[in-house]
């Protein structure tokens, strides 16, 4: 009990201090919409020129749905954590992060779980519920809603495990940026959040299977729209990644964090 | 004409300081530009992708659509390597370090900008090149002198765009704090100018001709090479459209940098 109101007390520092930037959420909310615009009428004419209605078994408003979710999913998850990361080791700030008396790794989350809660409530169940009305019912309500928020729950600790890595691998090298960028256009592509993986060709799709990215976007939202059958399959493919991910994600931690160094500070 | 020379010359004294000070990273440069070219690359296969499913976008082919992608990725590389320092600018004006700037018998604007030179805007510069070469040996456009020279002054009037939108978004942090999401929503602008205007419609197509002018970063310069039969009006003002762009935005930057007090410390 008291190790659990340790991390809600990190959880709330987070939800009290984003809040604080309706700006940040205001300007986030104003780019979401001109993407979804974009996409909009992108969709639209590709569909439009197409001689099917369906194509790869997904149609105009499935693709929409399926790709204005995924962005939504993506605001609601997006982490800057190689970058606060880097920052705190330049200005030696991550030197009081270590001595705090949760493990780094576990700490970072808990922190960023506030983020979360905060713009889960702002940003996708907003979107979410003007997509459901728009489309009127596209959206299938029942158990798939439970397997969804398990699933969402998953990505969640995929994509910070993955972030993690990524922000692990800066401590050797000292280019974040360009690590960075790597890891955000390997994401996009390979999760679907940029072409919905149902439209990729098949040598590719088969490798993108293998892959941990799907896992962060592509499952979820298969799940809520009732894509694929197999609801106990895909949980468990993303629970096997949550683990391996963690699990190599505090190997590769252990090994590195003997390499910070801190110039002054 | 001598102002002009004096300029140039302090230029290429401040490059040389900078370029001295980033050879000493040299995994750095060679990380940024595999990453610059691996999201590059992504966003190639992504039209791949796109038309092994499709034939064409509103009556565009894979090959004018990758001629537009290596267009845009040209006319963005001035502003990837010459006004990178924009993304400092906030860092600079919270902290206090701006004010150095305000003291030097110099355009503050320019002694600002000149700061820094990009390196990783180089590996952006050769994939943008090489798309667009073999673009356009696949679409078959006739090699002349009157066609490379066209290319070249589009890609000049092209790059002013995005440099006037980057300018603005930096110069917001004179008047807000936290203009960080400010610059990544105007970044952002960059990833739709490699798809045709013509998709979109009625007041979608004024805003982001007009007021978020991404048709102008590939689509109204790069139709005179590619589609020489049929050119818009708006095609040809394009160079004096994207000076004043670009004047509107250096007053708004020095409209701000005048504002600027310094923090006190």
């Amino acid at each position: 009990m008291e190790a659990l109101r340790k991390r809600f007390a990190l959880t709330r520092a987070g939800m009290i201090e984003s809040l604080g930037f309706r700006l940040g959420t205001f300007v986030t909310v104003l780019g979401n919409i001109i993407y979804i615009i974009l996409v909009y009428f992108l969709w639209k004419s590709i569909y439009a020129s197409s001689p099917n209605d369906v194509v790869g078994g997904m149609t105009f408003s499935d693709t929409m749905i399926y790709l204005v979710l995924a962005s939504a999913l993506f605001s609601f998850m997006e982490m800057y954590i190689v970058w606060d990361m880097s920052r705190s080791i330049q200005s030696g700030k991550i030197i009081l992060d270590l001595l705090k008396p949760l493990p780094y790794r576990k700490y970072m989350f808990w922190s960023y779980s506030g983020n979360f809660v905060i713009s889960f409530f702002l940003t996708f169940l907003p979107t979410f519920l003007i997509v459901f009305v728009i489309s009127k019912g596209a959206i299938p309500i029942g158990l798939n809603l439970l397997y969804f928020v398990i699933s969402v729950v998953l990505a969640v600790l995929i994509n910070y495990n993955i972030d993690m890595f990524v922000a692990t691998i800066c401590l050797h090298t000292e280019s974040t940026w360009g690590i960075n960028i790597m890891k955000e256009s390997i994401v996009m592509l390979f999760s679907g959040a940029t072409i919905p993986l149902a439209f990729f060709p098949e040598k590719i799709a088969k490798v993108v299977a293998y892959l941990p990215f799907r896992a962060v976007y592509d499952i979820p939202l298969r799940l809520l729209l009732c894509k694929d059958g197999d609801i106990m399959k895909l949980l468990l493919i993303q629970l096997f990644w949550v683990i391996v991910l963690a699990a190599a994600g505090a190997v590769f931690w252990k090994i590195s964090v003997r390499r910070i160094t801190v110039n002054g500070g | 004409m001598s102002r002009l020379g004096f300029y140039i010359k302090i230029y290429l004294k401040i490059l040389k300081q900078d370029l001295k000070s980033k050879m000493s990273y040299r995994a750095d440069f060679v990380i940024s530009n595999i990453g610059m070219i691996l999201t590059n690359l992504v966003g190639f296969l992504s039209f791949i992708i796109l038309f092994e499913n499709f034939e064409e976008i509103n009556g565009w082919t894979k090959y004018e659509m990758l001629f537009l992608y290596g267009f845009s990725l040209l006319a963005l590389t001035p502003v990837q390597c010459f006004f990178d320092n924009n993304w400092n600018l906030r860092f600079a004006v919270e902290s206090g370090d701006f004010i150095k700037y305000c003291f030097r018998p110099i355009n503050i604007f320019f002694y600002y900008i000149s700061e820094v030179f990009d390196v990783k805007g180089l590996g952006q510069l050769v994939f943008g090149g090489g798309t667009l070469v073999y673009a356009w040996y696949k679409v078959g456009i006739p090699v002349t002198f009157r066609n490379i020279s066209l290319t070249c002054v589009s890609l000049f009037a092209a790059s002013l765009f995005m440099i006037a939108v980057m300018n603005a978004a930096a110069a917001t942090c004179f008047w807000i704090t936290r203009s960080g999401m400010v610059m990544v929503l105007a970044f952002k602008f960059k990833d739709y100018s490699k798809y045709p205007i013509s998709i979109f419609r009625g007041v979608f197509r004024v805003l982001f001709t007009f007021i978020i002018p991404i048709a102008y970063i590939a689509y109204y310069p790069s139709i005179v090479v590619l589609r020489p039969d049929n050119i818009p009006v708006l095609s040809w003002i394009s160079l004096p459209l994207g000076l004043v762009f670009f004047y509107l935005s250096y007053r708004f930057w020095m409209r701000g940098a005048r504002k600027y007090s310094g923090t006190g410390s």
